[in-house]
């Protein structure tokens, strides 16, 4: 089948049903199981996903921070990730960024209002 | 008064802990999802509301300095604009968080539930550090942390999205299967939005 093509990695996977002991992606233990399943609710799926859909979701989520993560090494400073670098290699992409500097953004207001919270706390 | 049980280092911005004193708090004990929702809406608006303070002392000083000519300086003109301007975004956001109150009050149960996943699903802060600092070998800091989750979140929902689409043409029905997901990565990838930098594109040859 034309599908199974697409990537030699994602195969081997399921073929083991997630145990992979001997397939190149499937040696790392599941990180996100838990959460991309709440996730994958929120987006729209069903409230239980299937594993193999949770197992596909996170290989590409893990892929993608490694490209970008390995992007981010080759621009600014070498061999560092900062957040300009991040917020400069997502500029093309609309919602990316703008989630970005609103998360950035409340981050900021947040530290200043737990700091005026303790500060406040402090004198009483 | 915040619960110090509930103040977290740095928390999962997403999920927007509750920090000034608001009323939903009484209702915290309170079951149903509805005081869950609401708690996530009303620390936006407080945050929105700490920003439009600020704004609003900067438009007193502005305008207080602007009536003193009959003739505002250009540099006093473009001041007071930019301060329209920010009053004019201060009064889209604040529509814009009234019409989503309007919209999240009346969700059904279950419409409410999956909101809440939404809002409140988020990848690990720990996990993704380790897996940032296995990459790169050096330590990194708490915001490269947070922009990356924050990505990784929207970039899975551009993901489900896309499979949710491709399910609904090829006229299946949720849960999504593998083979949703991998053509909805083949679209994708054709549109450019998911990064390979393993191929290497040879111009001429």
């Amino acid at each position: 089948m034309a599908e199974e093509e697409d990537d030699p990695g994602f195969d081997e996977e399921l073929d083991d049903g997630g145990n992979g002991a001997d397939s190149g992606q499937g040696k790392r233990k599941r990180l996100f199981s838990k959460e991309l399943r709440c996730m994958m609710y929120g987006f729209g799926d069903d409230q239980n996903p299937y594993t193999e859909s949770v197992d596909i979701l996170e290989d590409l989520v893990i892929e993608f921070i490694t490209e970008m993560t390995h992007k981010a090494m080759s621009i600014g400073r070498q061999g560092r990730v900062q957040v300009e670098d991040i917020v400069f290699l997502i500029r093309k992409d609309p919602r990316k960024f703008a989630r970005v500097k609103d998360l950035l953004t409340m981050n900021e207001e947040l530290k200043k209002a737990r700091k005026a919270f303790d500060e406040a706390n402090y004198g009483s | 008064m915040a619960d110090p049980a509930r103040v977290k280092p740095i928390a999962v911005v997403s999920e927007a802990p509750a920090e000034r004193p608001k009323p939903g708090e009484g209702s915290r004990d309170a079951p149903g999802s509805s005081s869950k929702v609401s708690e996530l809406t009303t620390v936006q608006t407080t945050a929105k509301e700490q920003g439009k303070v600020r704004s609003a002392e900067d438009d007193a000083a502005g305008e207080e300095e602007g009536s003193s000519s009959l003739h505002p300086p250009p540099a006093k003109k473009l001041k007071v604009e930019h301060d329209k301007k920010k009053e004019k975004r201060h009064k889209v956001d604040e529509d814009e968080i009234q019409k989503m109150q309007v919209l999240v009050s009346s969700f059904s149960e279950e419409q409410l539930n999956r909101y809440e996943m939404y809002r409140r699903a988020a990848f690990p802060k720990a996990a993704i550090k380790r897996l940032i600092q296995s990459i790169t070998g050096s330590s990194v800091s708490q915001n490269v942390v947070i922009a990356m989750s924050g990505i990784a979140k929207v970039f899975a929902g551009e993901i489900v999205e896309e499979a949710l689409d491709v399910c609904e043409k090829w006229g299946d029905t949720p849960p999504l299967q593998p083979k949703h997901m991998r053509e909805a990565v083949r679209r994708l990838k054709s549109r450019e939005q998911i990064p390979n930098t393993k191929h290497k594109k040879i111009l001429f040859h």
